[in-house]
């Protein structure tokens, strides 16, 4: 475990194991996983598909419960949080970048983004100002009325940083978020997410199997079978 | 992001149309049944309600005309006239007739009444004049119109032939419509000529009701007398133990029905947006949120099928009152806010079984 003096963790993994039971067999997705990540750190989960790395982001964004050991978000055991308030802590602390982008196709850009917004009950005309904003930021203004059907995959990449940036979360989570991109854009979203970190004092949690993120990260844990080998 | 409930129903524009369409034709049919019970329970006792009379004097036990008998005699209608207070104590002979016009037969309430006193004539005529000769008849306007009698038209009634002198309203009961004639016609058609179905009864001016009506009683124990009130309570109550429930049974299962399509609508949209409602979860959505959406398209596409329904009602209530004139439907605003306001309360309940979906969608669907 790294050690970043007083500064308490924005999220701990301590002996981490979660098992999945099926109709009949165990799968353990995640064995035995101990790391702490802080505020201003890119942390890259590195392994081959199935290696538990998105396991493990589900479990660091408090969106399923360990089998074994503890996960503690904000400096508190997530056991501890009722689903109210692990549903409050997603609205207002924890941001998502999914692989597949995952926009609302019904929704426009702006609206999108507005949607975090909502869920943190920011209020609707503090949701349009700060939608622009962000649109603004990611140099993709254009974009605001546009439904993600009619936008590129870069595009909708950008739109997905700007949700995710929305709630000015503390915790970003990101899947794979160079996955379905090409290594240009790849590149160019690494980056956004490395200034959040730096700049925005943000902690990034990256899973990927892209071994190019590394040069741009603070940390790479390494997932084999569950496991943690680096 | 308040667009997202319609523009998800409109993405599917087929199925958003037959689901309004099918909710519709449920609201349709509400409003329909609900319109004919209010037709026929008007209708039918509307003669009753009427009438003039200040008591109804029938044979002991009877306490309708709808689907009771009674029979009263001349002796005793003689001697009711003379009790005191009793201004006009008018013989009235309801029999189940048959008007034949060419290969079409058609089954009457024949109402035979002394023309000379006007009691149990027709309530209200709209062409024409009340009979006033044993070969007159005054037909229902319903019944009239979907045998194309008019007038002036010959009818043939159990070997009689008589003439159409009038037309009256409020005398359609929806399975029977009322016809008159004169009482000593009804009685020639029956063979019995003292005999009468019952007695109305006009009191002297000034008199208590109440107590000329214990005078009859005590008169002649072996009938029964009504005050307007209780005997148009009495029928009320007869015709709405008859088949009327029946309607209201049928409006049920037409709100069930359309809570169901509702509810299937609902549910498949989301299975279909499964992902999105797992994204919404994900990011942080509060559950109220969710459930507004699904609340949101139930009540969305109950104002459009509300209002698709009343477009379509009124013109086809207009075509069946054509087709089928006895068919006699009556709306009112308080009626028709009524349904709706049970349409929206099926649609809460639609969207109600429908959340129950969103229970068994799963964060870890969106890392899928």
């Amino acid at each position: 475990m790294n050690s970043h003096g007083p500064r308490p963790p924005i999220a701990g993994l301590a002996h981490v194991t979660k098992t999945f039971n099926g109709h009949d067999h165990r799968t353990t997705a995640v064995r035995d996983v101990s790391f702490e990540a802080f505020a201003g750190e890119l942390i890259l989960l590195l392994g081959p598909s199935g290696s538990g790395k998105t396991t493990l982001l589900t479990l660091i964004a408090g969106l399923s419960r360990p089998t074994a050991g503890t996960v503690s978000l904000f400096g508190r055991d997530i056991e501890r949080f009722s689903a109210k308030e692990l549903q409050r802590l997603r609205a207002e602390k924890i941001g998502f970048i999914f692989q597949t982008f995952l926009l609302i196709d019904s929704l426009t850009a702006r609206e999108n983004i507005e949607a975090v917004l909502r869920f943190n009950g920011t209020g609707r005309s503090a949701r349009r100002t700060k939608a622009a904003a962000l649109l603004r930021r990611l140099q993709i203004e254009y974009l605001a009325g546009r439904f993600p059907r009619t936008m590129s995959q870069g595009e909708k990449q950008r739109v997905a940083v700007a949700r995710a940036m929305a709630n000015d979360a503390e915790l970003i989570i990101a899947d794979e978020p160079t996955g379905s991109l090409e290594t240009k854009q790849g590149l160019g979203i690494i980056r956004i997410l490395h200034a959040l970190a730096k700049e925005g004092n943000k902690c990034v949690i990256v899973a990927s199997h892209d071994l190019r993120l590394a040069e741009f990260t603070d940390r790479v844990i390494r997932l084999e079978d569950g496991r943690m080998t680096s | 992001m308040d667009m997202y409930a319609v523009r998800t129903l409109r993405s599917q524009p087929l199925r958003l149309a037959l689901t309004i369409g099918g909710v519709s034709l449920c609201i349709v049919l509400m409003f329909f049944l609900l319109a004919v019970y209010r037709g026929v329970a008007d209708g039918s006792v509307e003669y009753i309600r009427r009438n003039k009379a200040d008591l109804w004097v029938l044979q002991r036990n009877a306490t309708n005309i709808l689907r009771g008998s009674s029979l009263v005699s001349a002796a005793q209608g003689e001697r009711i006239s003379r009790v005191p207070g009793v201004k006009t104590a008018a013989p009235v002979l309801f029999l189940l007739s048959t008007i034949r016009k060419g290969e079409k037969v058609g089954t009457i309430f024949l109402t035979g009444y002394e023309p000379e006193s006007g009691l149990g004539g027709p309530p209200q005529l709209v062409q024409g004049r009340a009979v006033q000769t044993d070969e007159d008849i005054v037909l229902d306007r319903s019944f009239a119109e979907k045998f194309r009698f008019k007038v002036g038209d010959p009818v043939d009634l159990q070997g009689s032939r008589l003439q159409v002198v009038g037309i009256s309203r409020g005398t359609n009961a929806f399975v029977i419509q009322y016809a008159f004639v004169t009482l000593r016609f009804a009685r020639a058609l029956i063979g019995f000529p003292g005999l009468a179905t019952c007695y109305l009864v006009q009191i002297d001016r000034g008199t208590p009701a109440a107590a000329v009506q214990e005078k009859v009683r005590l008169a002649l124990p072996g009938l029964e007398v009504y005050d307007h009130r209780t005997f148009l309570d009495n029928n009320i109550r007869e015709m709405k133990s008859g088949f009327l429930p029946l309607l209201y049974t049928v409006a049920a299962i037409g709100a069930v029905v359309l809570t169901v399509i509702l509810s299937l609508l609902l549910s498949v949209n989301i299975l279909e947006r499964r992902k999105d409602f797992a994204v919404f979860k994900t990011l942080g959505s509060p559950l109220g949120f969710l459930w507004g959406l699904v609340i949101k398209q139930a009540l969305l596409i109950a104002s459009a099928s509300s209002v698709a329904a009343l477009a379509v009602f009124f013109p086809l209530v207009r075509l069946i009152e054509k087709l089928a004139p006895e068919v006699s439907a009556k709306s009112s605003l308080g009626q028709i806010i009524g349904i709706v306001l049970v349409v929206a309360l099926m649609s809460l309940l639609s969207s109600l079984i429908s959340i129950q979906r969103l229970r068994r969608i799963y964060f870890l669907e969106v890392f899928a």
